[in-house]
């Protein structure tokens, strides 16, 4: 796969499913099995971290615990032998833009997880890299924390326009944060492309269910012909799907509907739904419930009026249904997406990059 | 408040037992340097400093004290560069790594009897091992402790012998407590091996060493069995250090008082030493610091 110069890019993922090592291979920290990467057009599979031009930030900081700021940002130039002038004025630039100035002359000790993770993130601006690797570098702070360094470094990375990888398991630090994500799955990437993108047409089923929260509905199922419509049956449920839509291949399917697209309807021409459980999350209201016994999630607009026991009617909007082959998990949608992975390009091997190149 | 009394009655057995076993004996020195005997049988006299004063102008004192802070700082030097290199190979990932770590510790389970004498019986100038080794290749053997720094070199490479796996156990400890992630993140600051040791493996063995060199420090000062065992203090008490030397002073001089004072000057030294060196090397800090 290739990633533009300046792109923000996320790898996500269930853990185990090889992120943490692709970006470790991009850092030359763990070695490559086959295949090549290359930086700026220079192939780098084989060099040292050190002679990549690469930084990283680590899950937990990895700040040296005996230096201060000062010197746990200015190391990496130290061991360049980059002149002291030119230390202080890159260290003081980034401490300034990270809002580190007062903590300079702090030990990392001193320091809470959000100020250390700021150091970290600093250590690898005074680089001034080809390419920053960020390795889950939120997943040590708390909610609040999390949040506004995210916002952090979407904003560092939108004002130096680097070239960015970032990894996590948690899709909506990568839906918020990527200019591109990248799925991946035992080794495998299984949908890379925008992140609406991955959101309207994902590839599979495994996508379709990692990406959005509540995650999406899922309903096996017949696919069958009644009259001219193309209908989905299971159990007593059955929906009509738009027929251009999607190939009829097969016939063993799987439906998938987002919470969010199920809507409230009047008529009782609708499906109805038996509500079993009601949370309240102040703006919106998630019910778990069952249509036809099949259990179902589903998001409203705020209703406080709403009880388990309940029944109420629901549409499912067809332009928003998403079909799957059960088999191969594999998307039935006819014009597949717009990313250029759409069929979910495979990798050979355990976390094996098969060709990563970066235009940096 | 039943746990309560368990603590104080815990507390008040522990201060009983130490009091007894070492507080006793310590005061009960301490008073013996005021005093001249020739025996614990014997009425002591009273003669106030008089002990020290003798103790402190002769010259074996001070050449004692030299040949000790000789022998302990050469051994504590040798022991630490040596078990630091040997805790980083064995910390390395390797097939047998962990019978190779068992048999490395092996010398510290040794009586120090059974070291010693294995010690004389490779080095004796008359039936040694070495002896025969070097006559097979037409050379007289070199007697070791007919000379000061061959007679102490042996001290020092007994128990650097002995010792240095409690070293190793420790900085191996030490070691693993390192995050990995350091290393990996000094990698990609560019550091190489030699970098990599002096920025993330000696700041994380900081408070590992300051420990370590305080007890060896502390056990090399008083060492008495080795030096009795090998030398007794010889050739001409070059290898003489306060320990032998109140002891020879109170059992075989039947000094009491003054083998009694060169205790008590010994044990005051290493005191203002440890409280010195704790002042300098703070473990609370170094803790903080990891």
């Amino acid at each position: 796969m290739d990633i533009a110069d300046g792109e923000l890019v996320v790898f996500v993922g269930p853990s185990g499913c090889g992120k943490s090592t692709t970006l470790r291979m991009l850092a030359g920290l763990d070695d490559v099995t086959f295949g090549k990467i290359l930086i700026d057009g220079r192939d780098v599979t084989a060099l040292p971290p050190k002679d990549r031009n690469i930084a990283m930030v680590f899950q937990n900081y990895a700040l040296y615990p005996q230096k201060t700021v000062f010197e746990n940002m200015a190391f990496g130039l130290r061991v360049r032998r980059t002149p002291q002038q030119e230390i202080d004025r890159r260290v003081r630039s980034a401490a300034s833009s990270l809002g580190l100035e007062a903590l300079l002359e702090r030990k990392p000790r001193q320091l809470s997880g959000g100020q250390m993770q700021r150091v970290a993130l600093g250590r690898a601006l005074v680089r001034d890299p080809d390419v920053f690797l960020l390795d889950e570098p939120l997943s040590n702070l708390d909610a609040k924390l999390r949040v506004r360094t995210r916002e952090e470094i979407a904003t560092l990375h939108a004002r130096l326009g680097a070239t960015m990888i970032f990894v996590t398991h948690d899709q909506v630090e990568a839906m918020t944060l990527g200019d591109r994500i990248v799925i991946m799955r035992d080794g495998f990437i299984q949908q890379a492309g925008s992140p609406l993108d991955l959101y309207d047409r994902p590839a599979n089923a495994f996508v379709a269910t990692f990406i959005g929260s509540p995650e999406m509905n899922l309903i096996d199922g017949g696919l069958m012909r009644d009259g001219g419509a193309l209908v989905m049956r299971s159990g007593g449920l059955s929906v009509n799907l738009p027929a251009q839509s999607f190939s009829e291949a097969e016939r063993d399917v799987t439906l998938g509907i987002r919470p969010e697209h199920i809507e409230r309807a009047e008529t009782s021409t609708a499906f109805e739904l038996v509500v079993g459980l009601v949370e309240q999350i102040g703006a919106q209201t998630y019910v778990l419930g069952k249509i036809d016994g099949n259990k179902i999630r589903a998001v409203f607009a705020r209703d406080d009026a709403l009880r388990a026991g309940d029944r109420i009617f629901v549409n499912l909007s067809q332009e928003k249904l998403h079909l799957f082959s059960r088999e191969s998990g594999k998307t039935l949608r006819r014009t597949s997406t717009k990313g250029e992975n759409g069929n979910g390009r495979e990798l050979h091997g355990q976390a094996q990059l098969r060709r990563a190149e970066f235009q940096g | 408040m039943r746990q309560d009394w368990r603590i104080i009655g815990l507390f008040i057995g522990g201060v009983l037992v130490l009091g007894t076993i070492v507080g006793g004996p310590l005061l009960y020195s301490i008073k013996l340097s005021f005093y001249t005997a020739a025996s614990f049988i014997d009425p002591p006299q009273w003669v106030g400093l008089g002990n020290y004063v003798k103790v402190l102008s002769e010259p074996l004192f001070w050449g004692s004290l030299l040949n000790g802070v000789t022998i302990a700082i050469s051994a504590i030097v040798l022991q630490v560069v040596l078990g630091v290199t040997i805790a980083l190979v064995l910390n390395r990932q390797f097939v047998g790594q962990t019978v190779v770590r068992a048999l490395s510790i092996v010398p510290y389970f040794l009586p120090t009897v059974v070291a010693c004498l294995i010690t004389q019986w490779i080095l004796d100038p008359n039936y040694g091992l070495l002896k025969s080794v070097f006559a097979s290749f037409g050379y007289g053997m070199f007697d070791w402790g007919g000379n000061s720094t061959s007679a102490k070199a042996t001290i020092v490479l007994v128990s650097v012998w002995i010792w240095t796996p409690f070293v190793v156990t420790c900085v191996l400890a030490g070691l693993q407590s390192i995050p990995a992630q350091l290393y990996e993140a000094a990698r990609v600051d560019g550091a190489g091996v030699m970098k990599q040791f002096w920025h993330v493996t000696l700041p994380g063995l900081r408070s590992v060493l300051i420990v370590v060199i305080l007890l060896r420090g502390i056990w090399m000062f008083n060492k008495f069995d080795v030096i009795w065992l090998l030398t007794k203090g010889g050739p001409l008490n070059e290898t003489e250090t306060l320990p032998t030397l109140a002891y020879r002073k109170a059992f075989l001089e039947f000094d009491l008082g003054g083998g009694a004072a060169v205790a008590t000057i010994s044990f005051l030294m290493l005191a203002s030493i440890i409280l010195i060196y704790l002042r300098v090397f703070p473990i609370d800090e170094a803790k903080q610091g990891r």
